[in-house]
């Protein structure tokens, strides 16, 4: 259907915006230039228990004086309609998260004195150097736009600098650690993580705004993943060492007073590894629950481990998930099922091969829906062999090795042909609960490392008022919309329609928000979509 | 028999009589971009830009705003912003035709009036000898003289020439010395020079937004003397009725919204109407930016200025002519589809609702609910329901209207499909015209046919146009004939 274009009377109401802008472009386009010089503007997310409530537009209007700035918040809803701003000044700020907890929202910025400023050569840089600094800065806002209040946490950041090739100016910057985490504590405040050079920090804010505690953390890890509940911040920490996907660990404190609850070292009984593929809250408790998949000792940690030839020579052993409803053992609650377990039903064979689909699973993506049931979802692999290249093989001079061995490493291929979803229900038992077919991958050589081999990206979306779970399936050809309640695609979006392109992304809760590029009219629409 | 010769006759009368009450509102020929075809040409070479200003800057400028302004007119007329309904235009242009005839003096050469298809409350002069007014305005109305109160002030800007005056200053200021050292200054000052631009544009708009006040208040006082030489009576309390044009979708529904919904014998379930969101829109929020409507920003500002201003004007007790009930009802239905055809659906069926609850009973107003499921299950299919709905801030709207895009918006899919499907079997349809048959085939094609190819859209739309090619529902089939 047609949507009428501005109105006459709209048309008109704008004129004198259009006969300021428009001649003034013409003639004075340098103040415009100039002007726009200052300014930036960044789209954020607002999240409230992980779900989408709003967005923020972070804008950069001018600056004010050597190292301020005049900033503007635009607050929108979760149905993009603008409900208010706020206006400010502050030093230079780099906008790294939103949250929101009880009417307030809370922005954790990084503040610097020397990130992005322009130097006129390395060495006024270097002379600089001393007196620069970055700090962390939160600032907490009501819904009325009062700031309640702000913070500031003095970070390490090396300073370093960068000369662009064109202009050779001299640009500064600096690198944290660990990205800035910021999440609501349901009830509470909010609690911030961060690595810099120096420290890992964990910080939480109540809603006035009033750091409640503040935490060193002395874990080294190469990774960390924060989760808040009511009670407690988790850090799910990856470290290094063999095997490469496994040695996670789960450290927690208590929100009210920072109390340090056990560390949680992710094995199965038997000292196995395991690969996290979801750390997240349960939907029905709250709690959190990490979910994956069971590493081989042995075979995880050969050089052909994250092949795909090593997920169909049992890389993994099975599939699965943690409910951490306390620190006690009893509150923990594991469920494991094995390749070997699973094969008694026959949906899988010893090695994680499932017959009914005919491929290996390789889940990338896990969840936990509202009866208690963990999904793993991910791309089916099977194997296949080449006639031509046995023949190759068969007919080659032996003296010609190089070419025999050549022929040799292309009888055997590996390619996806679907995508599968699997069931793991509260007392483990697996069900094939659908194949997706979706367009063929490349046909990969055995070594090829498993993430690589295909594009598929995957996101949940849950509607907790029908508790109707969704998983959001990102293909090459076409986006898949797969409702779990119902075992069938609620949706097909091809990616090219004519000339228009889509893309699916995460919106309000039971909600994906769609936007359509034509690329005939180079405009783009966005609707936000109900699942 | 004597009278059985006159039975063929009786059933001709009582079919026409039937299909009188939803006859066409107009012709597709009757939409500006044909209508005004000839028009078009003569405006283009009438409107040429006078030689204003010897300083060649400020010439180009003003012709660049005027040239602007025709552009806009021109293109306002291409893209079917106007129709030429003749009945209501008709009805318009007497009350028009009567002010000039009493003001030749003032008025020697008749003005081109124009019917804006727009559901806002608004009427507007384009100068150039040219008025229009909306749809929305007429609808507003409730009286011939209120009508005639807002042609005479339309008239009064076009009589006085406050839009080529408007024109003229801002040529004047962007061509000036003033302006272009303002933007030197700010080009200069090394610190806030967005604040220092926004200044420099808010003293022009300042500036404008005065001398616009005042022509609003010369146009009001004009606008009386030409009503009081035409013997049309003049009451001031209008002005306070257009205080609150802005308020239309604050009014409220008189049943609960499942009642307007239950004759058709479709499933409802509250719940589809209560907002489950957790996001900010169901949040008390209260910035200072948003939280009430500043006078300034409404479609009619100072309109209590207005009214003291002219309230000792008024006429004493004077008789008000209601706007004849059939124009009234034509307005409405035009109101109705364009609101349909430009795809704004929670505004279109609370427009409806409210209808209905002023007794409004025409069948016509079931098909066009018909219209806007199908239209509905027709856009969640292309991705586009959320657009259809317009979800609009709860506080611009009252909670009937609210909970009625709240419904359109969380009504599963397969319930949606069912509506579609009930309401194209609906008893109604029986007496409803062929062009409004046909257009439900073609909906059924858009919304419910398993083959969703454009070639199978095009093909539906191809074939109500060939069918009805003077019908106003054309405008919607074109867009699928492609």
């Amino acid at each position: 259907m047609s949507r009428f274009p501005l109105s006459l009377q709209s048309l008109l109401r704008a004129l004198p915006l259009l006969l300021l802008a428009a001649p003034a472009a013409h003639a004075q386009t340098k103040v415009f230039k100039e002007i726009a010089q200052d300014m930036s503007s960044q789209l954020e997310l607002i999240i409230q228990d992980g779900n989408l409530v709003g967005y923020l537009s972070f804008n950069q209007l001018e600056k004010i004086s050597a190292d301020s700035f005049n900033y503007k918040l635009s607050i929108m809803d979760e149905n993009l309609n603008d409900i208010g701003a706020v206006n400010f000044r502050e030093e230079k700020l780099f906008l790294k998260g939103v949250s929101f907890e009880q009417d307030v929202l809370c922005l954790a910025y990084v503040r610097s004195n020397f990130v992005d400023k322009e130097f006129r050569s390395n060495k006024e840089f270097r002379r600089e150097k001393d007196a620069a600094k970055a700090e962390l800065f939160t600032q907490f806002v009501n819904l009325s736009g009062k700031i309640l209040a702000t913070n500031t946490v003095r970070m390490d950041i090396k300073p370093d600098a960068q000369q662009e090739y064109a202009s050779r100016k001299v640009v500064g910057n600096g690198v944290l650690k660990h990205k800035i985490q910021l999440h609501n504590i349901p009830g509470k405040g909010f609690a911030c993580f961060y690595g810099d050079d120096t420290k890992n920090n964990l910080l939480v804010f109540n809603t006035a705004g009033r750091l409640t505690w503040k935490k060193v953390i002395t874990e080294d890890a190469g990774d960390f993943t924060m989760l808040t509940s009511g009670t407690e911040v988790d850090l799910l920490l990856k470290k290094k060492g063999k095997p490469e996907e496994g040695g996670f660990e789960i450290i927690s404190y208590n929100t009210r007073d920072s109390t340090t609850y056990p560390k949680f070292l992710l094995k199965d009984k038997k000292g196995n590894s395991l690969k996290v593929l979801a750390f997240d809250n349960d939907p029905v408790t709250g709690k959190p629950f990490v979910s994956g998949l069971v590493i081989d000792p042995v075979k995880g940690t050969r050089k052909t481990a994250n092949t795909v030839t090593g997920l169909a020579h049992r890389n993994y052993l099975g599939v699965f998930n943690i409910s951490l409803n306390g620190h006690t053992r009893k509150d923990i609650q594991p469920v494991f099922t094995y390749w070997t377990d699973a094969a008694k039903s026959g949906l899988f064979d010893e090695e994680g091969y499932c017959g009914s689909a005919g491929a290996f699973l390789y889940p990338k993506s896990s969840f936990r829906d509202y009866q208690g049931n963990t999904w793993f979802v991910g791309s089916g692999y099977h194997m296949g062999i080449r006639p031509g290249a046995i023949l190759g093989t068969a007919i080659s001079p032996l003296f010609l090795f190089i070419y025999t061995g050549l022929s040799i490493s292309r009888i055997k291929y590996y390619q996806s042909r679907n995508i599968m979803v699997v069931k793991q229900d509260a007392k483990g038992a697996l069900s094939l609960e659908n194949t997706i077919p979706a367009l063929k991958t490349e046909k990969v050589f055995p070594r090829t490392l498993t993430y690589t081999c295909d594009q598929r990206s995957y996101y949940n979306v849950t509607n907790s008022d029908t508790k109707t779970d969704y998983v959001v399936i990102d293909d090459t050809k076409n986006i898949y919309i797969y409702n779990t309640n119902q075992k069938k695609i609620a949706r097909t979006i091809p990616h090219k329609d004519g000339n228009s392109l889509y893309y699916v992304f995460p919106a309000k809760e039971g909600h994906v928000m769609v936007s359509e590029y034509n690329k005939k009219e180079k405009q783009t629409r966005l609707s936000i979509e109900a699942l | 028999m004597p009278f059985k010769n006159l039975l063929p006759f009786v059933f001709v009368i009582l079919y026409t009589s039937a299909h009188a009450q939803v006859r066409n509102l107009y012709a597709y020929q009757d939409l500006s971009h044909f209508y005004y075809e000839k028009q078009k040409d003569s405006l283009k070479k009438a409107w040429i830009c006078p030689d204003a200003f010897k300083e060649r800057e400020a010439q180009r400028k003003y012709r660049e705003i005027w040239d602007r302004r025709t552009d806009a007119v021109i293109g306002a007329l291409t893209n079917n912003d106007y129709v030429h309904d003749r009945e209501v235009y008709s009805y318009i242009d007497d009350i028009l035709r009567q002010i000039i005839e009493a003001n030749k003096q003032m008025v020697p050469v008749r003005p081109l009036l124009l019917i804006d298809r727009s559901p806002a409350i608004n009427a507007y002069s384009t100068g150039g000898n040219v008025l229009a007014i909306n749809i929305g305005i007429i609808a507003f109305a409730t009286s011939r003289e209120e009508l005639a109160l807002i042609l005479a002030h339309e008239l009064s800007h076009n009589i006085l020439h406050h839009v080529e005056t408007s024109m003229y200053l801002q040529a004047q200021w962007l061509g000036s010395d003033e302006y272009k050292k303002s933007l030197n200054a700010v080009l200069d000052s090394k610190y806030e020079r967005y604040s220092r631009l926004h200044k420099v544009m808010q003293g022009f708009t300042f500036s404008r937004s005065r001398h616009d006040r005042s022509h609003e208040s010369e146009a009001d006082s004009l606008a009386v003397i030409l009503l009081k030489k035409s013997n049309i009576p003049f009451n001031a309390r209008y002005f306070l009725r257009l205080d609150s044009s802005d308020m239309i979708l604050k009014q409220p529904l008189r049943h609960p919204l499942k009642d307007y919904f239950a004759g058709y014998h479709v499933p409802y379930e509250e719940g589809w109407a209560q907002r489950r969101s957790k996001g900010l829109s169901s949040r008390t929020y209260s910035f200072s930016d948003t939280a009430s409507l500043e006078d300034s920003l409404k479609t009619h500002p100072d309109c209590i200025v207005r009214y003291n201003k002219t309230k000792n004007l008024s006429t004493p007790n004077a008789r008000w002519t209601p706007i004849p009930a059939p124009i009234l009802e034509k307005v409405n239905k035009m109101l109705v589809w364009n609101l349909y055809s430009s795809t704004d659906l929670t505004k279109c069926l609370y427009r409806i609702l409210l209808l209905k609850d002023k007794g409004y009973t025409d069948p016509w107003y079931d098909f066009m609910i018909s219209n806007i499921f199908s239209g509905l299950y027709y856009a969640d299919r292309e991705l586009a329901r959320f657009n259809a709905i317009g979800v609009v801030p709860k506080e611009y709207i009252s909670r009937d209207y609210f909970s009625l895009q709240t419904l359109l918006e969380q009504i599963p899919r397969d319930n949606l499909k069912q509506y579609c499907q009930v309401m194209q079997q609906q008893a109604f349809w029986q007496g409803l015209p062929p062009a409004e048959k046909d257009l439900r085939t073609l909906l059924q094609t858009l919304a419910l046919d398993p083959d969703n190819s454009e070639k199978n859209k095009a093909r539906a739309a191809h074939a109500f146009i060939a069918g009805n090619s003077t019908s106003m529902y054309n405008e919607f089939a074109k867009n699928f004939d492609k």
